[in-house]
């Protein structure tokens, strides 16, 4: 489990007042605000962020120490990460999808199945995407009590009792 | 033009088959389907589906919302992988 969460990247400059263009990966766009100050992946540079309105494929904001356009467009194409600790606790039964990928999945009798690759949300329950060493195809493992007994964040590993087919 | 009413939900006969055989070994399964086109009965709801989307077996746990619906909302042909973030996962 990585540190870093990205939450967003500069996809350019705005107008010509060195504002940028935010494009927000967050579920409701408008809490990057929130997790300001935010880095870069190497945490070299760190930008506090004012959101000023809401534009097309994302938002213009303000970062702390870009004042012209050429400053903002020499930005482009940079990732925006927080912290894991700067994200809100959750209730029971409740995880970041950051805090899941990743872990091991074992079955009931400790035998690796593999490792969450990805959390997917078809409309129906959510799903883990495992990868599994012997399967050419990642195998889509129902995120329910029953089929995800145990997880233990602290060990890295998640407990799994797949439905017969499944593996 | 919606459906008449008289004629019923259409659901493939093979899927109604699959599904009772399910209910009836009481075994926690995946019912691999390939028909997108049926509509998800009440009899469906607390089963596990596999729609073929194309290319794969995307995994569908029924619940009561989702009757009505066709099996083919539920596992999308086409791949979008967005960032994880501070998106949440609930465990039902």
């Amino acid at each position: 489990m990585s540190d870093l969460i990205c939450v967003g990247a500069i996809a350019g400059a705005f107008g010509v007042r060195g504002e940028v263009r935010i494009k927000s990966f967050c579920a409701i766009p408008e809490d990057l605000e929130t997790y300001s100050p935010l880095t870069t992946e190497d945490g070299s540079r760190s930008f506090t962020l004012t959101l000023s309105r809401s534009i097309n494929n994302g938002f213009a904001a303000h970062l702390e120490g870009v004042a012209t356009k050429e400053q903002a467009d020499a930005l482009r194409g940079t990732r925006l990460f927080a912290r894991r600790d700067q994200l809100p606790s959750l209730p029971d039964d409740e995880y970041y999808h950051a805090d899941l990928i990743g872990l091991e999945v074992l079955d009931t009798g400790g035998q690796v199945l593999g490792h969450v690759k990805s959390v997917q949300n078809h409309g129906a329950a959510d799903l883990l995407e495992i990868h599994a060493p012997g399967l050419k195809e990642t195998v889509l493992l129902p995120f329910t009590l029953v089929a995800v007994p145990t997880i233990d964040l602290a060990a890295g590993r998640i407990i799994a009792d797949p439905p017969d087919g499944l593996f | 033009m919606s459906r008449s009413v008289w004629k019923g939900p259409f659901v493939d006969a093979y899927v109604l088959k699959k599904a009772e055989a399910a209910a009836e070994s009481g075994r926690h399964e995946v019912i691999k389907i390939w028909s997108r086109r049926s509509t998800i009965l009440p009899q469906f709801v607390g089963l596990t589906f596999g729609v073929y989307n194309g290319r794969k077996h995307i995994t569908v746990n029924v619940t009561e919302d989702m009757i009505g619906q066709k099996f083919g909302e539920y596992s999308p042909t086409r791949t979008y992988h967005g960032h994880a973030a501070d998106k949440k996962a609930k465990r039902s």
